[in-house]
């Protein structure tokens, strides 16, 4: 078996670009809620903006990550408003716009809204972030934000119901990178996503996994084909995840560490997983494929350039033969 | 009917009518294996395959376990269905496996390789039909020969 050939579609059976129409409706679904926002807090927020995979280029078509970032100005809700008052404050303009035509829940920083399905049977998901800057007019210096943490979900500090972040250098983490690696380093990244969704419920986050892609290209020199690289990723994931000094740094904020995010036993189940992965695919090039399925939906007409072979002239069939 | 081999996006067609009559004939030779040619022809974009008839030996030798089949005699109706408009040729082979499985023996794959290597074949994907039947029950397991490695059809 050809591992890159198999890598390569699996890479182009998950593009977004297959599913146009999906994607389509998406981006319209995004785009309204966008404006009803803008309509509704006005000059009290900056543009809201698309942070999810897409703007990061790393999104695969089984899974669309649609996070529409809403940057609120400091004195939005008052000069004494607090952050919980901003999120309790989207969330209820939210619910009373969308309660009958999607499903409006609270998730750790952000709001879902999940429509209920349209007469093609799709799903659109949006999660509405809402931020508000640090102070007065200084998002416009630095980008900064400090998100709400809600505390259903919320593993911070007692104390603490706050992140600092800036998602403009979450996704910039990746544009700024030589065109080269970064085609590289997204096509890592689609590929331990397709990994990840073949699993269910997995505790490592995409962002996780994007993260630690991205500091393995910092860590060691990374090259040859999309399966040396693949590989030389899924050995530093196994390698490195348990080490005790091991972190990773969210770019949106350095005292964010990523690493928390996953228990020691997570960490060991991470590190065992690539190791499993790894020794399976060198027993047999085929277990690639079990690991990193090709989108089937769209397999076809990707790789089924096959045709029986042509005849010249009257095909007569051997003399003699032998069957058992 | 209509079979497809998912994996290499070939598919072919067959009536019920011809696999039931190959399986009436299979068994009026019981306890013995019989079996013969296959005729049909392909799409235009080269994907699909139509089978549309057969044609019956007549010399060849037969065992419980075995099947021997020669094409004397045959040339006729090979040329016949050339010489139809939609110029059907001769696409594989079919054979049962009385009281067994319709799986491909090593007999069975060694003569597809006869086939692959014929000059005078010039069929790169010969397709190959077994029949496997007993008293109350019959499976037909269609195969084809493609890169180097027998596909089963589904």
């Amino acid at each position: 078996m050809d591992k890159n050939k198999h890598l390569d579609s699996v890479i182009s059976t998950h593009q977004i670009t297959k599913e146009e129409i999906l994607f389509d409706k998406y981006v319209k679904k995004k785009n309204e809620v966008k404006e009803a926002l803008e309509e509704q807090y006005g000059s009290n927020i900056y543009t809201p903006f698309n942070s999810g995979s897409y703007a990061k280029n790393t999104a695969i078509n089984t899974k669309f990550d649609f996070d529409l970032v809403t940057p609120f100005k400091r004195n939005a809700f008052g000069s004494n408003g607090t952050l919980k008052e901003m999120y309790e404050d989207v969330y209820d303009f939210l619910y009373e716009k969308y309660k009958d035509v999607a499903v409006v829940k609270k998730q750790k920083v952000s709001i879902g809204l999940e429509f209920y399905a349209d007469s093609d049977g799709d799903v659109i998901k949006i999660d509405v972030v809402p931020g508000r800057e640090l102070s007065q007019d200084q998002y416009k210096e630095d980008e900064n934000l400090n998100l709400y943490v809600y505390y259903k979900y919320g593993n911070i500090d007692a104390g603490s119901e706050r992140i600092k972040t800036n998602v403009k250098a979450q996704i910039n983490n990746i544009k700024d990178r030589a065109t080269t690696e970064k085609d590289s380093i997204r096509k890592i990244i689609r590929l331990l996503k397709v990994w990840k969704n073949s699993k269910y419920n997995y505790p490592t986050k995409s962002f996780f996994l994007e993260l630690i892609t991205i500091k393995s290209f910092d860590s060691k020199c990374i090259t040859g084909s999309i399966w040396d690289k693949l590989e030389t990723v899924l050995e530093y994931i196994r390698d490195n995840v348990t080490k005790e000094d091991f972190t990773l740094k969210d770019p949106g904020n350095s005292s964010n560490d990523l690493a928390d995010t996953l228990t020691s036993t997570e960490k060991q189940q991470l590190s065992d997983d690539m190791k499993n992965m790894l020794d399976r695919i060198e027993d047999n090039d085929e277990n690639l494929k079990t690991y990193f399925p090709e989108n089937s939906k769209f397999k076809k007409e990707d790789t089924n350039n096959n045709q029986y072979g042509k005849n010249s002239g009257m095909p007569i069939p051997p003399p003699k033969l032998i069957f058992g | 009917m209509i079979l497809k081999i998912e994996k290499i996006g070939l598919s072919l067609e067959v009536e019920d009518e011809l696999l039931n009559k190959l399986l009436e004939i299979g068994k009026t030779h019981y306890p013995k294996e019989f079996g013969g040619f296959l005729i049909g022809y392909y799409s235009e974009d080269n994907k699909h395959l139509h089978i549309t008839d057969k044609i019956l030996p007549k010399k060849y030798q037969a065992s419980k376990y075995n099947f021997v089949r020669s094409t004397k005699g045959i040339e006729n109706e090979l040329a016949e269905f050339y010489a139809e408009n939609l110029r059907k040729i001769y696409i594989g082979e079919w054979h049962t496996h009385p009281d067994n499985s319709p799986k491909p023996s090593v007999t069975d794959i060694s003569a597809i390789n006869t086939i692959i290597n014929s000059k005078k074949t010039s069929i790169a994907n010969p397709v190959l039909l077994i029949i496997g039947y007993s008293k109350t029950t019959a499976d037909f397991g269609f195969y084809v020969w493609f890169e180097n490695k027998l596909y089963k059809y589904e």
